[in-house]
């Protein structure tokens, strides 16, 4: 009966590995992956553009700034960065202010609606507007009948604005939701009239997370691709201009050269965001928040129409991209048809996709699902594997930084925070001069891809697991590891189902991110490799835009549908703190 | 002789910081054993080398005659029960102490009699397939100690495992800790900041200050004898008087008191303490005979705090304050009251003398 006794024969298994070894290599994987695969594509961009037959020279930046054709695409790239940083912070400001401050209807609405921009690629908005104001725009050729078209700066801008808006308004959000909203009740109790205490409180306390929001808008139009490549026409910037000089010109010395002035800017602007973002959360009251007073009218309903107008911006551009899918020619016949949904592009092939397809379809369902479909196919299983991959190693890289905290924890951190600030064209031109050779086999193929967007994604992983895991009591794992289990057991057992949350919404994330990128993964495909993403914007370099609109649509659907999967498995959605920043 | 755990020279430093100071400790099988202190002092940090969670920078943690200084925290076998009580959200209660013999690979039919004889040890057997959740702080604490105690470790180590806790709830726990000890007779290591909960538990009591211990003895003997103005003034409560000795007499300044040990003829400077409770207070005429008038001084009750069954009196003594403790019954038998001029008796052989050098 003395189970005392008994358990003596049942000693802690033998086969421990220590906790420190399983750390130490853990670090050593996720260490050699970031080098090898974010700063090693970098140091080569580095090294082409400071070397030619292996001596310095800086021959490429006096020719880049003495051309004025190449030179103007850095001026033109800071000032609509500048000029949508200015006008995106101020609209996402008072759209937050209007959320967390006033007692207006409808705040759910609002916040969903101005999520959207996240589930498409950055190009939906240069679509949208093409439709609406280019040369055949609906209100540009076929209401006012003008000659005026958004191509160029304006159209950068007005996309830009709407693409970054939900990131900027995710940081101002939470700033102003987080500073204690007694301070500005003390301020009016004291008599100051709303204005001043606005100026004098409101303000003073969002000021880091408002500069925060504007670094994060500086840095991601800056590094986009995508919009200014469908709407910049003749008016190049940093990120279109690399494209053109490697892919266009084969010269991959003078893209290098940019990305590297292009780094510069991009490097900046997360680090001050970074910085102000660590500035901004030290100013969080844990204070519970007590009541808000009911707004005004008059202040409700300024704030009410205020809100529509952005929310109406999106769901035009995303409603312009579902119609100009569907309808016969924009903008002379507005008849419904289904053709733009047979894309007529070369068509692609995809592993497994199209052998199935061919074996079951016949005649022009066979050329349509098993060819012209390849490309959404491939995103989709390329989403799927970045998706559980990313989620993974970007929980392991959290739970190293969060919860192991070895020697060089800090470098682990360091690496994993870095892609952010690394153009995902820079990326992608990196990716082509150190891997494409010959004894790299996985170049050209789909796995550069999928390493490719795990790298450049893994910032937003790395800090989302860390944030979660912070929430773990050490305890807990101590607590396993003192009951005689090993490091593995105590993750799987406890760990991993304490972040299950967290490990969702990263992998929701790591899809989204995957199935609309377009920056890096351009520079990686090929006839062979295609998704769909890229196919848009060659759909409509093409000009076939109804077809590029479709594809567009068709990621869209793909993207909700994922969402609303996962909300079914967490019961959460999924969209919360998941900007670029 | 059983399996003791030894302390040897044991150190640890942070960042040049000495957290704890080359502490020496015998401790012997089946003993109960209490660290107490105040937060900073480095018992966590001890409990810490001990466990294996924390490295050691000198010194050894020797245990069955065995150096165990490298040996990973699963190989010691050694028992913790947490402040946060640590439970494992994710399981039930039944699951979370099975949590330590599942890894052992206990076969399933002695694995489910122990757990339900851990969970009668603390009378938990209806709960069992509830989650931590949905118990209390003292329901959780009790799980996480059964928890500990499953897989039958060499010793138990318990970090403030009550300060979580509310007043009452934490005394009646405090016993069933007790009680456990002395049932299972396991050697157990207990953490705590709390002078009274380490007094009432324990078998032995090591008190410590800035990583050194100060005194190690049983509670009685802490208390009434304590070996520096430290321990006297962290452990109970203390009226600290500084003065110079010549003889017998204490020479404050404002006063002279008389005390029961002998000291040099040479003047020197000295801490008296004494205990609130040993002080006693009289009305004008109530004053027995027979008393040192040396040691009678007067004063006037500043505030009254009624502690249950004492009252403490806070009483100016010319400008300086002193607490003094008495049994509630004579509180009404004196009708003190505040505002009351009263007579103070210290006892000459309640003071407790110390060298001033080791400061206050």
């Amino acid at each position: 009966m003395n189970q005392s006794e008994i358990l003596k024969d049942y000693p802690a298994p033998s086969n421990l590995i220590s906790d420190r070894w399983m750390t130490g290599i853990t670090m050593g994987f996720l260490l050699a992956v970031l080098i090898f695969f974010m700063l090693y594509p970098v140091y080569d961009i580095c090294k082409l553009s400071f070397f030619k037959d292996g001596v310095f020279t800086l021959k490429n930046y006096v020719a880049y700034f003495t051309n004025p054709r190449m030179f103007r695409s850095l001026t033109n790239s800071l000032y609509v960065s500048v000029v949508t940083m200015v006008i995106t912070t101020i609209l996402a400001f008072f759209f937050a202010y209007g959320l967390t401050r006033t007692t207006i209807r409808g705040k759910g609405i609002f916040y969903t609606i101005s999520t959207f921009p996240l589930i498409a690629p950055s190009i939906i908005q240069g679509l949208a507007l093409i439709l609406l104001f280019g040369r055949n725009g609906l209100i540009t050729r076929y209401l006012l009948q003008t000659d005026w078209n958004i191509y160029g700066a304006t159209g950068i801008i007005v996309a830009e604005c709407l693409y970054c808006f939900p990131n900027a308004l995710f940081i101002l959000y939470t700033s102003l939701s987080a500073v204690d909203t007694r301070l500005d009740e003390a301020a009016q109790s004291l008599g100051a009239s709303a204005l001043k205490t606005f100026y004098k409180v409101t303000l003073p306390g969002a000021k880091y997370g408002i500069a925060s929001a504007a670094a994060l808008v500086f840095n991601l139009t800056i590094t986009d691709f995508g919009v200014p490549v469908v709407i910049g026409g003749n008016y190049s910037v940093l990120a279109t201009e690399i494209y053109q000089q490697v892919i266009g010109m084969q010269r991959f010395d003078l893209g290098a050269t940019i990305s590297v002035i292009l780094l510069i800017p991009s490097v900046g602007a997360f680090l001050l965001n970074y910085y102000l973002t660590k500035k901004s959360y030290s100013l969080i009251s844990g204070q519970a928040r007590p009541f808000l007073q009911p707004s005004r009218p008059f202040k409700k309903w300024a704030f009410t129409l205020y809100c529509w107008i952005p929310c109406l911006f999106i769901l035009i551009v995303f409603f312009t991209v579902f119609l100009g899918s569907f309808v016969k020619t924009w903008p002379y016949d507005f008849s419904l048809t289904f053709k733009h949904y047979d894309f007529p592009s070369l068509g692609g092939y995809a592993p497994l996709w199209t052998t199935f397809w061919t074996s079951v379809l016949e005649g022009e369902w066979q050329s349509l699902i098993a060819y012209k479909y390849a490309p959404i196919w491939n995103s989709l299983w390329v989403s799927i594997i970045v998706a559980i991959v990313g989620a993974f190693l970007t929980l392991l890289a959290g739970y190293i930084v969060e919860k192991k905290r070895p020697k060089g924890e800090q470098i682990l951190y360091t690496l994993s925070v870095l892609p952010a600030a690394i153009p995902g064209t820079v990326m992608g031109l990196g990716y082509i001069l150190a891997f494409n050779k010959p004894y790299f086999l996985i170049y050209g193929t789909f796995w550069i891809i999928i390493i490719n967007i795990i790298i450049c994604n893994f910032t937003l992983g790395t800090l989302s697991s860390i944030a979660n895991l912070k929430q773990i009591d050490k305890s807990i794992e101590e607590a396993g590891v003192s009951l005689g289990a090993n490091p593995i057991t105590v993750f799987t057992r406890v760990v991993f189902p304490l972040t299950k949350t967290a490990f969702f919404s990263n992998i929701a994330f790591y899809f989204m991110r995957a199935m609309t990128t377009i920056s890096a993964v351009i520079f990686l495909i090929s006839a062979k490799v295609k998704l769909g993403a890229i196919e848009i914007i060659f759909l409509d370099i093409d000009g076939r835009t109804a077809s590029a609109n479709a594809v567009c649509t068709i990621i869209i659907v793909i993207v909700v549908l994922m969402l609303v999967v996962m909300r079914l498995i967490t019961g959460k959605t999924g969209l919360k703190g998941m900007s670029a920043s | 002789m059983g399996r003791n755990l030894r302390l040897e020279n044991l150190t640890k430093k942070f960042a040049g910081l000495t957290a704890v100071d080359h502490v020496n400790l015998e401790i012997e099988e089946g003993e109960f054993i209490c660290f107490l202190g105040p937060s900073g002092c480095g018992k966590t940090t001890v409990l810490r080398m001990i466990t294996g969670f924390e490295t050691v920078t000198e010194g050894k943690v020797i245990f069955d005659g065995k150096v165990i200084n490298d040996l990973i925290p699963q190989k010691r076998e050694f028992g913790i029960v947490f402040q946060s009580y640590a439970l494992f959200p994710n399981m039930t209660v039944q699951e979370n102490i099975a949590f330590g013999l599942k890894v052992r690979k206990v076969p399933q039919k002695t694995l489910a009699e122990r757990v339900d004889q851990m969970l009668d040890l603390v009378g938990l057997r209806d709960w069992k397939n509830l989650f931590p959740a949905q118990l209390s702080g003292g329901q959780q604490q009790r799980v996480a100690l059964v928890r500990a105690l499953a897989p039958n470790p060499q010793v138990l180590l318990l970090d403030e495992p009550l300060s979580a806790l509310d007043a009452k709830i934490r005394v009646r726990l405090r016993a069933e800790v007790k009680r456990l000890q002395q049932e299972l007779k396991k050697t157990m290591i207990y953490v705590t900041h709390d002078q009274e909960e380490a007094l009432s538990i324990a078998d032995k009591v090591v008190v410590m200050e800035k990583g050194q211990f100060r005194q190690v003895g049983k509670p009685i003997d802490i208390y009434q004898c304590p070996n520096s103005s430290f321990v006297a003034d962290f452990v109970g409560t203390s009226n600290f008087f500084k003065g110079y000795r010549t003889d017998d007499r204490v020479n404050t300044g404002k006063w002279e008191f008389r005390i029961s040990q002998k000291g040099a003829s040479l003047r020197e400077e000295v801490f008296l303490a004494i205990r609130p409770e040993k002080i006693e207070v009289f009305k004008y005429g109530d004053i027995p005979n027979g008393l040192d008038p040396l040691n009678l001084i007067t004063g006037q009750i500043d505030v009254i705090t009624f502690l249950g069954a004492a009252v403490r009196l806070v009483i100016n003594i010319g400008g300086e304050e002193v607490i003094s403790d008495v049994i509630e019954k004579e509180f009404v038998q004196r009708q003190l009251k505040q505002g009351d001029k009263v007579f103070l008796y210290f006892p000459p052989e309640a003071f407790l003398i110390y060298p001033s050098k080791e400061g206050s």
